[in-house]
């Protein structure tokens, strides 16, 4: 055995630098793309103002269940046609929803681009939203969301959202609905919403090699046949912190393990605080290296992996911490993570741990952003929270930037010990009397 | 349509010690990806030692002679990269991309790693790896309905003594009676520079790679007499259908049909590929158009077909569905039966085999968008079929796939005597 023992030091950096953006006006929408030469596919993204946030309360579920609806036929074509005409082409059509927007995005070979944006483009804005498909997709919608809440965690991360904000605000419940606010929409609920949010022009966003792809036939294509000016979006959302800490219990008899769901209420995308709490964030819970990881995975063996960060929209935010462990460890395993949390805002992060953080938040920017996809998610940031073509050179170097004091600052005053909620899902029977002392707070039964 | 599937430069070379480097230049971003192929996975495993090859993927990270437990994680993120590591039947995958200036000190933690395991292994990381172990198999496998659907499958699939008989994840039993020596042995037998292929792709030269390689893993030692896993290419029929049906918390019926096709990597496994796509992938494949649109028995976002690409033995594919309220399994299992029936009398059309492979064009770019994706494809191909330079071949050999050879395949390989059925029940609720 032959081993180099010094470890080798970096070499000269080499300049980090954002695809070349190109914004433009056209046919009364908005294009953004990202010039990537040589690349041989690209993504078109179709991006409106009609995230969840746009639902009303009530009818959770809605931008879920018409984006199922955009294939079942369009104008010009019947569901199968469609389907046979886009993936001949070499896409699907995926669409992703949000608190801040909803997305229809198609990724092919770049000379299939013109093609495949003007069948999005017929989805989107001519769909035929017949009421018996509607209310085909819709059960089938609710169907799929009953499959998805018989695993561990959706249950959980209802619980804790419900608690955050207010089942009573939009917000204050799932993204996506759930299996009982989507099996009572009703085919005009559908219609109104399409009509209100989906013919007006939005955003398209594209990300390819820009020397093969004609913009502004994108353009013409994606807001043919739109109307309407944006809506205001509101501004941030004072959500209060809870006043004492409390368990939530929703049992799952039978789980081999206890689905973890821990956060309070956290400030919104825009807050001066943003990088240092993402730092914060980071080294509570952010990355393998974690204080979280760490010490739940690594030193106890408790779970297969834990990870707590702060998450935000435009109009508000939470900071959570998400695990599932073994049954036989729920208490300890939340003493324990209640604790890192506590640390973390009373004595702050270590240069030697900020160091890891700031490095690896700004290396990954040049190394995940590199699939068109990636890159076209990195536009949508722009677009949704208005930040200029330079944001993620300028990002980087905030990130380098940011100092101990900077990011302990953030964590004594973003972190919130005593007001989180505690959601366990797990087999309530086995846990409860262990849960009840370990004195975290007050332990409340899921009804 | 492009003739190649890799329009990238490839270079290779291979150390004294018989490791093999492969580089792929690229300088469009600052970054580089490295990649290790171990030709050890599951199938290696004998019996009674089930889950040790993927245990033994987690024990990587915990340290080596230069680098403290713990330490390789921190130092690749805190270079700013990405890093992961898998475990299959077939192999061990090991990868991290970082900033190109980190590239030095990725070769130099895998080089500690691979040369330098045995020494830093204690009591005290296998029992907390073990437990991670046996918690990822609670939460990935234990805790979810139809969470052990590969774990039922495999023993249908493959007989006992078969490389691909166990699945990869092992037995909670195996991985409890795991100790220290065994895998001491493991590594020494198994993580030989002539057991592994070095891929780097991206921001970086050939020669750099290779000079780098040299000073980092030309010390170390190969292994001259690495055992073989157990020769699974031929699999004995059974005459007869292998069938089983589990009662469980689930919240629908679920049937899995699978049958054994060709080793990934053989020319009959390209049209297991297309098969599958023109089966099973989007709405306008056979079984959504029937199962899910047509008849509506199924639910759309749970109707589908895929091959698993194992190299080293007939690879299974696999097609699943799962009822709508009211269908009976019966019903779902006969309507997904019938779909998979018709491949041999039904001709695949025109349209039928446009769409499939425009899919699967997609995806292969797809694949190499990143130099991530890139090295590990670089990397199988080196591993399982000698030359890196052979990627370049699987998108025109799907490409070529004809309706022809689709249903000469399902005609000679999907009898109803060499099918697998493996049907979920909800348990009776009242």
């Amino acid at each position: 055995m032959t081993l180099i023992a010094t470890r080798p030091g970096p070499g000269a950096a080499r300049a980090y630098r954002f695809p070349q953006v190109v914004r433009r006006t056209v046919a009364g929408g908005q294009v953004v793309a990202a010039h990537l030469p040589g690349q041989n596919l690209a993504v078109a993204l179709l991006l409106l103002d009609g995230g969840a946030g746009r639902e009303p309360v009530g009818k959770e579920g809605l931008g879920a269940v018409l984006a199922k609806a955009l294939e079942e036929g369009t104008a010009q074509r019947d569901a199968t046609a469609y389907a046979l005409a886009i993936e001949a082409l070499g896409t699907e059509l995926v669409s992703g929803l949000d608190w801040d927007s909803f997305q229809v995005s198609v990724q092919v070979p770049v000379g299939r681009l013109s093609a495949a944006v003007e069948l999005m483009a017929e989805a989107v804005r001519t769909p035929r939203l017949d009421p018996a498909d509607v209310l085909r997709v819709r059960d089938d919608e609710a169907t799929a969301l009953r499959m998805d809440w018989a695993n561990p965690g959706p249950r959980a991360d209802a619980v804790l959202r419900a608690d955050l904000f207010g089942a009573e605000h939009r917000w204050g419940r799932p993204l996506y609905g759930d299996p009982e606010s989507v099996a009572a929409l009703e085919p005009d609920d559908i219609t109104v919403f399409h009509s209100e949010w989906f013919i007006r022009p939005g955003t398209l966003v594209v990300a390819g090699d820009l020397d093969r792809i004609d913009l502004d036939a994108l353009g013409a294509a994606a807001f043919a046949g739109t109307g309407g000016g944006p809506v205001d979006r509101g501004g941030p959302i004072e959500v209060p912190l809870a006043d004492r800490r409390r368990i939530i219990l929703v049992d799952r008899p039978g789980s081999v393990q206890s689905t973890l769901r821990l956060g309070h209420p956290s400030p919104h995308r825009a807050h001066p605080d943003h990088v240092p709490m993402t730092l914060a964030g980071t080294v509570l819970g952010g990355a393998f290296t974690s204080r979280l990881n760490h010490l739940i995975r690594e030193v106890r063996g408790y779970t297969y992996g834990i990870r707590g960060d702060f998450a935000s929209s435009r109009r508000f935010g939470r900071f959570a911490v998400s695990s599932g462990v073994q049954t036989a460890v729920t208490a300890p395993a939340l003493v324990e993570s209640v604790g890192e949390v506590s640390r973390t805002r009373l004595t702050g992060v270590t240069e030697d741990e900020l160091e890891v953080a700031r490095s690896w938040r700004a290396g990954q920017l040049s190394v995940e952003l590199q699939s068109p996809r990636a890159i076209a998610s990195a536009l949508t940031t722009l677009v949704v929270h208005d930040l200029p073509d330079d944001y993620h050179a300028r990002l980087r170097e905030a990130l380098l930037a940011a100092t101990v004091e900077e990011v302990s600052a953030a964590a004594a005053a973003h972190l919130h010990p005593e007001a989180l909620t505690l959601v366990v899902e797990g087999d309530a029977a086995v846990i409860r009397d262990e849960l009840v002392a370990a004195d975290l707070g007050e332990v409340v039964d899921h009804a | 349509m492009p003739d190649s599937g890799f329009p990238w430069p490839i270079e290779t070379t291979r150390l004294d010690n018989g490791l093999r480097v492969v580089v792929s230049e690229d300088r469009t971003a600052p970054a580089v990806a490295v990649n290790l192929w171990y030709d050890v996975g599951s199938r290696h495993e004998p019996a009674g030692q089930t889950g040790f090859a993927h245990l033994f993927e987690h024990l990587m990270f915990e340290g080596s002679v230069n680098v403290a437990k713990t330490e390789h994680m921190k130092l690749i993120q805190g270079a700013g990269g990405s890093l992961n590591a898998t475990t299959n039947p077939d192999r061990t995958n090991y990868f991290e991309t970082v900033p190109a200036e980190h590239l030095e000190l990725a070769l130099w933690l895998e080089a500690d790693r691979m040369g330098g395991l045995v020494p830093a292994l204690t009591q005290e990381t296998l029992d907390n790896q073990r437990d991670v172990v046996k918690n990822e198999r609670r939460q990935r496998y234990e805790n979810v309905p139809y969470g052990d659907a590969w774990l039922r499958l495999l023993p249908l699939l493959y007989p006992p003594g078969h490389p691909y008989h166990h699945a990869t994840i092992g037995s909670m039993a195996d991985l409890n009676a795991a100790d220290l020596a065994t895998f001491q042995a493991f590594h020494s037998t198994y993580y030989a520079p002539n057991n592994a292929v070095l891929t780097v792709v991206g921001d970086t030269t050939a020669a750099e790679v290779f000079a780098l390689a040299d000073k980092y893993f030309g010390g170390l030692a190969p292994r001259p007499d690495i055992p073989a896993a157990p020769d699974g290419r031929t699999v004995p029929a059974t005459g007869r259908p292998a069938v089983e049906t589990v009662t469980a918390d689930v919240p629908a019926p679920r049937v899995y049909l699978a049958h054994r096709t060709h080793p990934f990597g053989d020319p009959g496994y390209d049209v297991t590929t297309v098969l599958a796509t023109v089966l099973g992938s989007g709405r306008g494949s056979r079984l959504y158009q029937r199962l899910a649109d047509g008849e509506r028995i199924a639910q759309p976002d749970l109707v589908g077909a895929y091959g698993v690409d194992l190299a080293h033995a007939p690879a299974p594919l696999i097609a699943t569905a799962t009822a709508r309220p009211g269908v009976t399994a019966e019903r779902l299992r006969d309507g997904l039966a019938e779909v998979v029936d018709e491949l041999a009398t039904v001709p695949v059309t025109a349209a039928e085999l446009d769409r499939a492979k425009a899919l699967l064009s997609t995806m292969w770019w797809r694949q190499m968008s990143t130099v991530d994706g890139r090295a590990d494809t670089l990397g199988r191909y080196a591993t399982q079929f000698g030359d890196p330079a052979t990627a370049a071949d699987r998108l025109p050999g799907w490409l070529a796939v004809t309706a022809d050879q689709i249903a000469e395949q399902a005609a000679e390989l999907f009898g109803a005597d060499d099918r697998v059925i493996l049907t979920y029940l909800p348990e009776e609720t009242s």
